[in-house]
């Protein structure tokens, strides 16, 4: 496969070296890589999904809505803020693989170069979590 | 395809006995084409004497920086062709959103710092950004990408054939992260040194060393032994030697780079420290 942005490759290395959980997803919204604090929330480490489309994420991890079901992620606030090239944050309810949910506050921020839009880094945190 | 070292070390000039056998000249290196196209690769203080010896010819010659660090772009005023009303110079370099790249170069070639300012310049001169795709130059193939170092930076890959010449001087792919933990794709720079002919890295730390400068933006000798590895480079010039490093300490690295890189599955003979002054051939093999 062909090198990534160097963007995505720094911020890859960055979030493997902190303990704040944080994903990063390609200019397509594919999730290409979660660090290990995420994967411990997730219930499942980046080496054992892999690469994640947005459908498989969301309906893996969500976030969910107050109905259960997993909210398509281009209708996100959060998608659409990215994609105008502006920072986020937001609430949402995740579940982890072992079907605890976790209300989460995560902030994101698009990665843009001179290329354009080349992916987004995310980095959230716990509120609470309730068996789902 | 020819290329000559006009200057090998890193940071800052070193002249002096301690250094006189690998050179005390910074970054620049000359890409001579099969039909005497010229590319010169970074402006380095190297850059002078190839100034002097192209400057009977009234010479047409891209210069690729790879970014805008002093070690990178020092020998630009004293590089003779500048100063010849019948040459023709075209600097390529990586773009930066806060200014133009001859508004960033102008901010060393004028007043303090230098007696003249860039539009003085009595040759003709262009500043270029890089393209973010191959570009051609004569009968050379160009590609740049941007690399990790310290600010917008970026590296080369310069074709002729199957003939190719990697060079990235300043660049630390292990940043956050040990490389053989990671896929090629997550790999900085690896597209450009793919398989490359000659492959010229950064290697200005020994092991020890770099431990107290990670992030700095250069690599240690291990990780750039490594990356060429991973790579598939076939021949690997270590280049921008550190400024505190004499021939005795490069020669020791040397030594140690040949048994690594042995060690790692690399041809023997195949890897080498950069020598100021040193010229080598590449055949290329046409398509």
């Amino acid at each position: 496969m062909a090198q990534r942005p160097l963007s995505l490759i720094l911020a890859r290395n960055l979030l493997a070296s902190i303990s704040t959980p944080g994903f990063l997803v390609d200019g397509t919204g594919v999730l290409v890589f979660y660090n290990e604090a995420a994967g411990s929330l997730l219930g499942a480490q980046f080496e054992e999904t892999g690469k994640l489309s947005p459908e498989e994420w969301g309906r893996m991890f969500g976030p969910f809505g107050d109905d259960g079901e997993p909210i398509p992620w281009d209708r996100l606030p959060l998608t659409q803020d990215l994609r105008a090239d502006r920072p986020s944050h937001s609430t949402f309810t995740i579940r982890g693989v072992s079907g605890v949910e976790h209300e989460i506050e995560m902030s994101a921020l698009p990665l843009v170069t001179a290329e354009g839009f080349t992916g987004a880094l995310a980095i959230f945190w716990t509120r609470g979590e309730s068996q789902g | 395809m020819k290329v000559k070292v006009w200057g090998a070390r890193g940071s800052v000039p070193a002249p002096g006995p301690e250094t006189a056998g690998y050179g005390g000249n910074t970054s620049c290196v000359q890409i001579t084409a099969e039909d005497g196209t010229e590319v010169v690769l970074d402006a380095g203080t190297g850059i002078r004497g190839l100034g002097l010896a192209l400057q009977s010819e009234a010479p047409r010659v891209n210069i690729l920086l790879t970014h805008l660090h002093l070690d990178h772009i020092q020998g630009l005023m004293f590089f003779a062709p500048a100063f010849q009303p019948a040459s023709e110079l075209l600097i390529w370099g990586p773009s930066a959103p806060e200014a133009t790249l001859q508004d960033r170069i102008a901010r060393y070639i004028s007043a303090p710092l230098t007696p003249v300012e860039v539009r003085e310049l009595p040759c003709s001169v262009a500043f270029l950004d890089a393209p973010d795709s191959e570009w051609r130059i004569g009968p050379l193939t160009v590609r740049s990408a941007s690399v990790a170092h310290r600010g917008p930076t970026l590296g080369f890959r310069v074709s002729e054939g199957d003939a190719s010449v990697a060079y990235i001087p300043d660049h630390e792919p292990a940043l956050g992260a040990p490389l053989d933990d990671l896929e090629d794709e997550w790999i900085s720079g690896i597209d450009l040194a793919r398989g490359a002919s000659i492959l010229i890295h950064d290697a200005q730390y020994t092991d020890d060393e770099y431990p107290q400068k990670i992030g700095w933006g250069h690599s240690a000798l291990s990780d750039t032994l490594t990356f060429a590895r991973r790579a598939e480079a076939q021949r690997l010039l270590l280049f921008h030697h550190d400024p505190m490093h004499s021939d005795g300490v490069l020669d020791a690295m040397a030594e140690t780079a040949a048994s690594r890189w042995e060690e790692l599955g690399g041809e023997p003979g195949s890897v080498e420290m950069a020598v100021e002054l040193e010229e080598l051939s590449l055949e290329p093999a046409r398509r």
